[in-house]
């Protein structure tokens, strides 16, 4: 099965359909039902922020999701305008200190306890490129 | 996102509901806490029941309420985070700083006079 691609201007008007079509996706690649808001939750974090560091939300700036379903995974990449390196943009660390108060940068840290695989990477034209892999059972 | 305020006692009590995903509106939020150390209601219990999706743009709304109504000498409490909602907080260590209950009364009473 080829990719299907999503493209989403950066803004966050977008995120609850998102939210939707990634929920979609899931059910129609039969993930559990208590799982689907997990995926959700995971897939519109990294989504936000490639608006955000790799667009700067502007407007005028696309996300690209794409996703395919195997057989026993879903793979999403999300791809941006930008070439940020997620790990230096956000040392976020729980339990440390002050870093527990701040209101924001917790995206990454949470998309990666829910999902399964996350991993940061450059797309051939050295953008960069998250890809976010949905284990089937 | 419908959010409803009610006192009970000396308690305001934040009801969200519906889905908590970012954008302007989660700005609303954060004056309802600023608006309610203004008006000097302290004592605040969010009621997390009936979100129904929440990510971490919420997580940072209530971060956020907590830190304005602890500088004010205040406290913030959660009441019936649902299960993804309390997986979020203790994926982010939240949970170390909250109060959470599942009752509201006993809710109610933990902040005292």
């Amino acid at each position: 099965m080829r990719a299907i691609e999503i493209h989403l201007p950066s803004d966050s008007s977008v995120l609850e359909p998102l939210q939707q079509i990634v929920e979609a996706i899931g059910r129609s690649a039969e993930v559990e039902e208590d799982d689907l808001s997990s995926l959700s939750v995971a897939v519109v974090e990294l989504a936000k922020n490639a608006m955000e560091h790799g667009n700067g939300n502007d407007p005028e700036k696309t996300v690209t999701i794409s996703f395919n379903i195997f057989p026993n995974r879903i793979r999403f990449l999300i791809d941006d305008e930008g070439s940020w390196e997620p790990e230096k943009a956000l040392g976020f660390n729980p339990g440390e200190g002050e870093e527990l108060l701040l209101t924001r940068g917790r995206g990454i840290l949470i998309a990666r306890n829910l999902a399964k695989w996350v991993e940061f990477g450059l797309t051939p034209e050295g953008k960069t490129r998250v890809t976010l892999i949905w284990p089937l059972t | 996102m419908k959010i409803r305020q009610e006192m009970k006692g000396d308690v305001l009590v934040i009801a969200m509901s519906g889905k908590v995903i970012g954008g302007p509106e989660l700005i609303e939020v954060k004056e309802i806490f600023k608006k309610a150390v203004d008006q000097d209601k302290k004592k605040v219990l969010l009621d997390l029941g009936k979100v129904s999706w929440m990510d971490s743009s919420g997580l940072g709304v209530i971060v956020s309420g907590h830190t304005t109504l602890a500088r004010a000498g205040g406290a913030l409490r959660i009441l019936n985070a649902t299960k993804k909602i309390h997986e979020l907080f203790i994926i982010t260590k939240l949970i170390t700083i909250f109060e959470t209950y599942r009752d509201e009364q006993e809710a109610l009473n933990s902040f005292g006079d």
